[in-house]
């Protein structure tokens, strides 16, 4: 039976590519709108060989990477930050509690007109995504670290510093770890609203162009990459996420 | 094949040296004074008083026991010890200090071990001396002969989820201890332990007690656990807190759980058990005719 189904498994997605494939060039679709996988893996072979997925994937990935690592290091430092400290989250929680809600897409407007076409646009937006997801998870996280270590701590005599780094920012890490796995996938929504706003080069950008070309396999090979990269992005972070709470 | 290391020993590590003392051995030194202690608590009702007016005293190396019901304010008496509570009125003093805040002359042991969960058994021990500034070395070597005295040499690499209820209390004694404090508190640490874990855990305290020299408060709320292990019990009544009775036990030491059928245990006890019901009595006649 276990068997059975790990051969069910492995045959999942040959199966679908095949029947994509006689689906779109059996004439019930329209092939140029709806092109069969080898077409699709024609046109990506092309974008390889033109050079031109390695600057697009370039481009997303540095726009991706920047943006996350920037948010997070805010949304951590923040998050610890008004966790930790009354006065620092009366003066910051409220501001950020209005801001959040709103989707981070729905800046793209007025980023354009901030940032024009420019990178720091596109970082923004990314950062602005992840920013307030990490906030949120490191803000809670530090005010549920455990009330009866802190003052097993203090009984020890642990001193303020010591305090942050070794219980109250451990303690936070678990929750810390969540939202940065949720920022993962946020910042990617992000990268895209921000390449479709307007780019010149990216992996959406080239899907945007593609689309415009009506070269439907690009399209579609376009998608395909930003999804292996999203996927792989996560299951990345799922590894890391695994060993940074070590003691579990 | 065995291997030599040199281990400082654990039970020389665990005494604290005593202040220079003019007069002879015979003099008593007081460590803790408890002075017209009291404590309110504001709650939405409006002030409750949870401890009233408390007095005592602990001499030096004395194991005194707090007992009473649940409620009547002896956690927080030892808590103001610790100095992670401030009095409403009074003091308390150890070695003639006023207690404001936590020292690390004052070690407590609660009724949950939280022990930190992403340190490793020895690295909870470790972290007192650390964070009074001694080398990691040091901090290790003072860890390593805890972990022996306590029996979890095989679990010192162990992280604290993968023990017993019972060890991870006996990790948060040696924790407790690693800073080689002048006073352990504790607060009903067997409480949450089941109980034949806890006899156990009674008798390898008793068998410590005869090892360290720390004056030791320890609350709880069975009388068999207070008479075992004390020099003296305090009695408290609730509502609010006071002490009814300061009882000297007089019983031989070294002591273990099979004291409990001795005579003079049972004649202690029976007083103990008495005084508490004829207290009982008194609190319940009084709220109904309130």
């Amino acid at each position: 039976m276990r068997r059975l189904n790990i051969l069910i498994g492995a045959l999942s997605i040959p199966l679908f590519l095949a029947a994509w494939e006689v689906v779109a060039r059996s004439g019930i679709v329209n092939m140029v709108l709806f092109p069969p996988p080898s077409i699709v893996a024609v046109a990506v072979l092309e974008w390889i060989r033109s050079g031109q997925f390695f600057s697009d994937f370039g481009a997303s990935l540095y726009r991706v990477v920047t943006g996350f690592t920037l948010g997070a290091i805010a949304g951590v430092a923040l998050g610890v930050l008004t966790g930790q400290f009354p006065l620092v989250s009366s003066l910051l929680s409220p501001i950020f509690h209005v801001l959040r809600p709103i989707p981070p897409i729905a800046f793209v407007p007025i980023v354009i007109l901030w940032f024009g076409l420019s990178e720091a646009g596109k970082l923004f937006l990314v950062f602005w995504g992840v920013f307030f997801t990490v906030w949120l998870s490191a803000h809670i996280g530090v005010q549920k670290v455990d009330r009866g270590l802190i003052r097993a701590a203090l009984m020890l005599g642990t001193p303020r510093r010591q305090m942050l780094q070794e219980i109250v920012l451990l303690g936070a890490l678990p929750y810390i770890v969540v939202g940065l796995r949720t920022a993962v996938s946020i910042s990617f929504y992000t990268l895209v609203a921000a390449e479709l706003a307007g780019a010149f080069s990216g992996i959406v950008y080239r899907i945007e162009i593609a689309q415009q070309n009506l070269q439907t396999g690009q399209v579609m090979g376009g998608l395909a990459a930003l999804g292996l990269m999203s996927f792989v992005a996560d299951r990345m972070f799922a590894t890391v996420a695994e060993r940074a709470v070590w003691w579990r | 094949m065995m291997q030599i290391r040199q281990r400082p020993d654990p039970t020389l590590a665990l005494v604290p040296s005593r202040p220079p003392t003019a007069a002879g051995p015979a003099e008593v030194l007081t460590t803790i004074q408890v002075s017209n202690l009291s404590i309110v608590f504001d709650t939405p009702q409006g002030q409750v008083i949870a401890v009233d007016r408390v007095t005592f005293s602990v001499n030096q190396g004395e194991f005194v026991c707090i007992v009473g019901p649940s409620g009547c304010g002896k956690s927080t008496v030892l808590n103001t010890i610790a100095g992670l509570e401030v009095p409403y009125s009074g003091e308390v003093t150890v070695d003639g200090r006023p207690m404001q805040r936590p020292r690390p002359d004052v070690g407590m042991v609660f009724q949950q071990p939280h022990l930190f969960p992403w340190k490793s058994v020895r690295s909870n021990i470790a972290h007192g001396p650390r964070m009074l500034g001694k080398s990691r070395g040091e901090a290790r070597a003072i860890a390593d002969g805890l972990i022996e005295m306590i029996g979890l040499g095989r679990f010192a690499d162990a992280y604290p989820h993968t023990l017993s209820g019972g060890m991870q209390q006996r990790v948060a004694i040696a924790r407790a201890l690693a800073n080689q404090p002048r006073v352990l508190l504790m607060d009903e640490p067997f409480g949450a332990l089941d109980a034949q874990t806890r006899s156990v855990m009674q008798d390898n305290l008793l068998e410590l007690r005869e090892r360290i020299d720390a004056t030791v408060v320890f609350v709880t709320h069975d009388i068999d656990e207070a008479i075992l292990l004390a020099d003296r019990v305090l009695i408290m009544s609730a509502g609010p807190g006071r002490i009814l009775r300061d009882l000297g036990v007089d019983l031989p030491r070294p002591r273990s759980n099979a004291i409990m059928l001795d005579p003079a245990y049972i004649a202690l006890k029976k007083d103990c058990l008495d005084l508490i019901r004829s207290e009982g009595r008194r609190a319940f006649e009084q709220s109904t005719a309130g």
